[in-house]
């Protein structure tokens, strides 16, 4: 089936109801990011969500979208329970709550820059990244770990990690809401027991940076972030523990998907609706995996502190690494949205997408209720980060969400093959980059040019009116898993 | 006889296997998903795990079978050697794993692995032969 699609504006492209589609499709992109799209598979993705029952509003898709399974990544839907709507674990993903947190510092560039090897290194020490390894210092019971997945991040601040203020500065406060580890497999745990305080690997990272460029004055003073000052952004998520509570609920999905009759155009697609105990029971086991997430950027916060202090021999009181905020790029959420002037309660999926919530609203922390929640924007390990702000335009299209990422454009393959032959590690450097990498390929596999230029994304969701740029980092170092 | 070779995705990879048999088609993609995560990397068949299964059908039993040789890996430290599967009938599966002691130096891992995906997942007859054809997730 050819995909028809129809430019709304320079950044809004529609994708006409047609066939099994029960709502249009949106997709945020530039005319040149279209182009490219048009070649793979993610609008066919769009258009497969659309299908799916008690869809409200369209099939939305970032401009960081692109190909992924069943649901594109860069997704956002949202279904309504009192219309037969679902909740979909393909809507997730497998890393549930993959997500990125970034502290600020009381450090500035020419500080770091001397002793930048040394904290390279003690990061790459200190915070275990790569498959199999973990702190010995950190062993964790069955019973332990499920306290982990009621309480979150707040588990890993009772333990020492961290201080209650950090809590004030994530979503949801580090801990969602419903968890319950009684519907969390045997498997799940163990795979996720030996996991806790690890980065992963693949496009998993924990950088160091600096601010490059401020473009909202106001709003960056309100996050404390000023020209010059070293920031640590920690990307990573669930680990092996949301992977298992992913696989298991797909198992769930497949057989609720034939008992509820539900048609699918990709068993990956597969759900249940939200008010079956099989919906129920997955938002539980979601909202577990989430909470493992959020104490695992908890625990890595409290290893970076520990590096930095080691490394600089200053204290917590000169080095000032603060929380600015830690999102979810991979949730489902109940949340309430107006439709068509009403208030109803919807579960917003984000595959690949960010919560972008506008100032005033009751769910933006305190400190930044006057200029947005804050979103955090990765790009690849060569170029830049972006940190922007939620706006009442996303509030009122996108269900309060934007972009998360840069987007890959290249597979695996393609991407080793454009580094065959170079020394990768090497032409970073001379650019003032430092890279640590346990994987083998991933450094290859994670080339600048594998990723779309994340400030192509930014310009388009600023434009469109669904996030708001306040400033720009720059990697000094990265640590891949 | 078996045959795959690893698809190109833009996030992600694929695996696709041509086999006379199920049985072979099941041990080719074990094949296939070794290689996508430690390359070429060899070892010793010294340990055994039993491995018996249950699906919906064909291509929901291949996804089973490989996330178990995740699990195995993961969770005991099994790194994969060589693949045994004894019989595939209806909605059941029932195999071998041998390999050896994960040993990062001698097992370096090329690519995690997070999990295997029902996304355009196809296992059937081609030709007079079987073919199967998934996504995983990395």
């Amino acid at each position: 089936m050819t995909l028809r699609i129809e430019q709304i504006d320079a950044c809004r492209w529609r994708i006409p109801k047609e066939g099994a589609m029960r709502t249009e499709g949106l997709v945020f992109a530039s005319r040149q990011m279209m182009a490219a799209l048009q070649k793979e598979e993610a609008l066919a993705q769009v258009r497969n969500v659309a299908t799916l029952p008690g869809i409200v509003g369209p099939s939305i898709a970032m401009p960081d979208i692109h190909w992924g399974y069943g649901f594109p990544i860069g997704g956002v839907a949202a279904f309504d329970p009192e219309e037969g709507g679902i909740v979909s674990p393909g809507g997730v993903g497998y890393d549930i709550n993959c997500g990125v947190r970034l502290l600020r510092s009381a450090l500035v560039e020419d500080q770091v820059r001397p002793r930048l090897k040394a904290l390279a290194d003690t990061l790459f020490t200190n915070v275990p990244s790569g498959v199999g390894s973990q702190r010995r210092d950190l062993k964790l019971s069955i019973e332990e770990e499920t306290r982990v997945l009621r309480q979150g991040a707040r588990w890993a601040v009772e333990h020492g990690f961290g201080s209650a203020e950090d809590l004030l500065h994530i979503e949801e406060g580090g801990t969602i809401a419903g968890a319950d580890p009684e519907l969390v497999s045997e498997r799940a745990l163990e795979r996720g027991r030996a996991q806790l305080g690890t980065l992963g690997s693949g496009n998993h990272f924990l950088e160091v940076q600096v601010v490059d460029e401020i473009v909202d004055l106001r709003v960056a003073e309100v996050l404390g972030l000023f020209p010059g000052q070293i920031t640590v952004s920690i990307h990573t998520g669930s680990r092996g523990l949301g992977y298992q509570v992913c696989d298991d609920s797909l198992r769930t999905m497949l057989s609720a998907s034939r008992k509820y009759g539900i048609e699918l155009p990709d068993r990956q697609l597969c759900c249940a609706p939200l008010t079956s105990s099989e919906g129920r029971h997955y938002l539980a086991a979601m909202a577990c995996a989430a909470n493992f997430a959020f104490a695992n950027r908890q625990l890595i916060t409290a290893w970076v502190r520990e590096s930095f202090a080691e490394v600089f021999a200053l204290g917590e009181g000169d080095l000032r690494l603060s929380v600015i905020y830690d999102v979810c790029h991979n949730i489902a959420k109940m949340e309430t949205h107006k439709i068509g002037g009403e208030n109803r309660r919807l579960c917003v999926h984000r595959k690949g997408a960010t919560r972008a919530f506008p100032p005033g609203h009751p769910q933006t922390p305190e400190l930044y209720r006057s200029v947005g929640q804050p979103v955090l924007i990765p790009g690849d390990m060569g170029r830049y980060s972006y940190v922007l702000v939620g706006t009442a335009g996303a509030f009122s299209e996108t269900f309060g969400s934007t972009c998360h990422g840069a987007g890959r454009v290249m597979s695996r393959h393609a991407a080793k093959k454009a580094a065959h032959g170079r020394n990768i590690v090497g032409e970073l450097a001379a650019r003032g980059i430092l890279i640590r990498a346990a994987g083998q390929a991933t450094v290859a596999e994670e080339i600048s040019e594998a990723y779309k230029d994340v400030t192509e994304v930014v310009d388009v969701v600023q434009r469109a009116g669904i996030g708001k740029i306040v400033a720009r980092l720059r990697p000094l170092a990265v640590i891949k898993g | 006889m078996e045959s795959y070779r690893l698809l190109e995705h833009t996030a992600d990879m694929g695996i696709e296997v041509h086999a006379d048999t199920l049985e072979e088609l099941f041990a080719g993609a074990a094949c296939a998903l070794k290689e996508m995560i430690w390359g070429e990397a060899g070892g010793r068949a010294i340990e055994e795990r039993t491995v018996s299964l249950r699906g919906g059908d064909y291509g929901e039993l291949l996804v089973s079978w490989l996330s178990e040789i995740l699990y195995r890996f993961e969770v005991e430290g099994l790194f994969p050697v060589d693949f045994e599967l004894e019989e595939i009938k209806g909605t059941s599966l029932r195999g071998r794993i041998r390999g050896e002691p994960f040993d990062p130096l001698r097992h370096p891992v090329e690519r995690e692995v997070k999990a295997v995906t029902y996304h355009r997942l196809r296992v059937e007859p081609s030709d007079g032969r079987w073919l199967a054809r998934l996504y995983v997730d990395l």
